[in-house]
């Protein structure tokens, strides 16, 4: 059943292999008629997937039954009806036969009774690699065998049900780097922790110059930061080194505005604020999301992004920082009243339709606040959808 | 919103307070206190009370006009839910009442004025007489009105200078309630100031909080707890920490004759201030075995808050609040695909309304603004079992069962630790004489002067 998935897998990673090669992916997005080639391409594979998907995903088609949609009224990716993130804790939402899921990603946060699962197996995993890879190389904005490897999250041996680790495990055997590069640890209970000296020891490798790239989550970056500063220790890290964030708290340490985050890291790590590079990702999708700095303005629209404005050389520029995905991911806000998308600058709810989620659910449907911000996003927050069961927490709490 | 500046929440936005502006104000009320207030009977405070309310239950009055033209904007509630939440806060401040109330609280009417002895006094030949605070600093919570305006009145009955500190953006009604005072009375309103700024600014609250020997609050019990944390040692302090409430229904009033009249009044509950009071249902328990079966009794409630969006529209959400809204039914709608167990009815194209039945009888939380929950149960004792985890928490219980039950139920509930039980329709609107999450509110204010012959 799942062979006709495998070939249609195939087919995504030919169009990835497409649209990611150096000659288009700086252009596409730019210029208009590359890009309606690959508007045209992606709905085409993503009304093809539905199609499949419908088929081959038991729960997933129980949920197009409720709200009376069949392959056959799908004409445009639009169309095609999202799950909540939620579905993916308390459903199967898979192609694959229980006998094929090699491998399950969970959603991360220590206290979640319930995690999220997302099933793979060696196609969907070669898939996710081959979507992560050149998205990742095109937002760095330098060649990946420029750098140097430092991960504070643990290995991925250690955490076999981290999507996250697996990416960043993915970029360390792409860069050909040893396990000394993750200097994450994982307590008795489970949470993750920071081997500082570990980590102080790749930061401070005095012989090499060479850049490094540096990768961790919010909450792994405040532990670093704390401790930096406890030790009272400022690094000035090569220059065009990079620093990708992703992620939020949950829990695993105190929580710090994101400019605030940033500006710790400009300061104790020495890298500037265009360097740092922030992910947008989760065990429910395959690709990624990333938020640059380029200083670029969008289609003449000012974005004020968390009511900061950058001055550059005398004249106002606004920081255009926004989250894209690739060309073979799209993101839609719409607005949580009605569900149509939302107008240039207005806040609603993040969608997301992830062609290179082959066998799940392309269509996902997050509880993510998000700016519609051109051909990206400005993320805002989140929606307390949480709780729905039960009552743990008090109101007020 | 043309009004004169008498009250700092009349400033322009753009005027910022100071500490020395709070510490002007403080004695201002203080004087004015004294001058004004001190020597007042409760007669002639009640007399103004209810002449206002008098004034703001006619459609044409110019406070009221106000409060539904620029309320539906600034609060979120549309005008016809505005309407309704002040006839029922205004209709109860009567001579009577007031007089009951007091009656009620200090046992006898003229406590505030004079050495009054009740019969067990008599015997002990004793008297007593009660005093207010000097200075009352309430910091008011946002979510609705009525609860800024009740401590008003009741700091006005203990003779005290008051000072409102409201949530961000929660001023109109208490402002208005007190312009409208001053239209009176305008001496009166000078015992009283309102202002707004966001909580837990420590240079604005520390003049406050010194110049206040007693303080309410009211709001999540970490926001109560960091208050009194920063209270001198001399001043006393009523939290009002955040409750929940639901209703329960029993099989025996779910007849087919009787049901549409259940559901008009659970429906009141429902819709009364947008759900968002703490006396408002989080979920309706239905007992099972009624001719109206409980996924029935939700179809019925889905039906009648069509009706209801029609007459007296929910009020305008924030997006954060419109994404929970969603993100919640996307959840039960992907459950009641997978299952018989979980249903939903909503509004369409708005997140207006909201009702979800599901089998769990765990106590849910709602995320309100209309979001109304319904769960079989077999009985009382089967809800409480699962409501476990809100007790202590709960504040009312609203019943539909048959009338020689309720005392029964209501002991029950007592026991258990609920505060307050009310019929099925009411839960959203306690009279004057209610006692504020089981505490007298007026009499926890009040300094006893024994008096022994």
């Amino acid at each position: 059943m799942t062979t006709e998935l495998s070939v249609f897998a195939a087919r995504v990673r030919d169009h990835i292999g497409f649209w990611s090669d150096e000659f288009f992916l700086g252009d596409a997005t730019n210029d208009p008629a590359y890009r309606k080639h690959m508007d045209i391409e992606f709905g085409g594979l993503a009304v093809m997937l539905f199609t499949l998907q419908y088929k081959n995903n038991p729960a997933y088609q129980r949920l197009c039954h409720v709200r009376g949609i069949k392959p056959s009224h799908v004409n445009h990716w639009t169309e095609i009806p999202c799950v909540p993130t939620a579905a993916f804790k308390e459903l199967e939402l898979t192609c694959l036969h229980p006998e094929d899921r090699t491998h399950v990603f969970h959603s991360s946060g220590t206290t979640e009774q319930r995690p999220s699962r997302h099933f793979h197996n060696a196609d969907s995993l070669a898939l996710y690699e081959a979507s992560l890879w050149p998205w990742l190389c095109e937002n760095l904005r330098l060649r990946i065998s420029d750098f140097r490897l430092l991960s504070l999250t643990p290995l991925a041996e250690q955490t076999p049900h981290s999507s996250l680790v697996h990416m960043f495990d993915y970029v360390r055997r792409k860069m050909a780097e040893s396990d000394n590069a993750f200097v994450g640890r994982v307590a008795e209970d489970g949470s993750w922790y920071l081997d500082f000296n570990a980590a102080l020891s790749v930061l401070r490798n005095g012989s090499s110059r060479k850049p490094l790239l540096v990768l961790g989550t919010a909450f792994s970056y405040v532990h670093l930061l704390d401790e930096l500063e406890k030790q009272n220790i400022r690094l000035m890290l090569p220059a065009n080194s990079r620093v990708l964030e992703t992620g939020g708290y949950k829990g695993r340490s105190r929580t710090m505005p994101k400019a605030e985050l940033h500006q710790l890291i400009t300061e104790r790590l020495g890298v500037s604020a265009e360097s740092i590079i922030c992910e947008y990702g989760m065990s429910e999708l395959s690709s990624q999301a990333y938020e640059v700095s380029d200083g670029r303005e969008v289609s003449g629209v000012r974005y004020q992004v968390s009511g900061e404005e950058l001055h550059v050389s005398g004249k106002t520029e606004v920081a255009t920082r926004r989250f894209r995905f690739p060309p073979w991911a799209r993101a839609r806000v719409i607005s949580p009243e009605n569900g149509r998308e939302v107008g240039e600058g207005e806040v609603g709810l993040l969608q997301v339709f992830d062609l290179a989620n082959v066998f799940s659910v392309q269509a996902i449907q997050t509880e993510d606040l998000a700016r519609r911000c051109g051909d990206g996003f400005e993320l805002i927050g989140r929606a307390s959808a949480a709780e729905a069961r039960g009552c743990s927490l008090m109101p007020g709490n | 919103m043309n009004l004169p500046n008498y009250f700092l929440a009349d400033l322009p936005p753009e005027a910022t307070l100071t500490p020395a502006l709070l510490a002007e104000a403080a004695m201002t009320l203080r004087r004015n206190r004294e001058t004004y207030l001190l020597e007042r009977s409760t007669e002639q405070i009640v007399r103004v009370l209810v002449e206002v309310a008098e004034n703001w239950m006619q459609p044409e009055n110019k406070f009221r006009r106000l409060a539904e033209e620029y309320g539906p904007q600034v609060l979120g509630f549309s005008a016809a839910t505005l309407r309704r939440g002040l006839d029922n806060f205004f209709k109860q401040l009567t001579r009577e009442n007031f007089r009951a109330w007091l009656k009620q609280e200090l046992g006898d009417e003229r406590r505030l004025d004079e050495l009054v002895a009740s019969d067990a006094e008599v015997e002990s030949g004793r008297a007593a007489i009660a005093s207010g605070p000097e200075f009352l600093v309430h910091i008011a919570a946002g979510n609705i009105p009525n609860a800024a305006l009740m401590s008003i009145v009741t700091g006005f009955l203990t003779r005290s200078a008051q000072f409102v500190k409201c949530a961000r953006g929660t001023t109109l009604l208490p402002r208005l309630f007190a312009h409208s005072i001053y239209e009176i009375d305008p001496k009166l309103a000078a015992c009283l100031e309102i202002a707004e700024w966001r909580g837990g600014d420590e240079h604005l609250e520390h003049v406050l909080f010194a110049a206040a020997d007693w303080v309410t609050a009211t709001g999540s019990n970490e926001t109560l707890y960091a208050i009194r944390q920063r209270l001198p040692a001399r001043a006393k302090f009523l939290g009002y920490g955040h409750r929940v409430s639901f209703g329960f229904i029993a099989n025996e009033v779910l007849t087919s004759f009787n049901a549409k009249k259940v559901v008009a009044r659970a429906a009141d509950d429902v819709v009364a201030w947008d759900q968002l009071g703490c006396l408002s249902p989080h979920v309706f328990y239905v007992q099972s075995g009624g001719a109206i079966a409980p996924d029935q009794f939700a179809e019925h409630l889905a039906a009648e808050l069509v009706q209801r969006e029609a007459i007296e529209p929910r009020g305008r959400v924030p997006a954060e609040v419109a994404a929970t809204i969603a993100s919640r039914r996307a959840i039960y709608e992907m459950r009641a695909a997978h299952s018989s167990e979980t249903r939903i009815w909503q509004s369409a194209e708005t997140t207006a309304w909201t009702v979800v039945c599901e089998a769990d009888p765990q106590f849910p939380q709602s995320c309100l603004h209309r979001f109304i929950h319904i769960r079989p149960v077999a009985d009382l004792e089967e809800v409480l079992r699962n409501a476990d985890n809100v007790r202590g928490y709960v504040s009312t219980v609203g019943l539909a069962v048959p009338d020689h039950r309720v005392a029964e139920f209501a002991v029950r509930l007592a026991r258990w630790g609920a505060t307050r039980v009310c019929p099925l329709g009411q839960m959203q609107e306690p009279p004057l004489l209610w006692r504020h999450d089981g505490r007298p509110a007026l009499a926890d204010l009040i300094t006893w002067t024994d008096f022994e012959s």
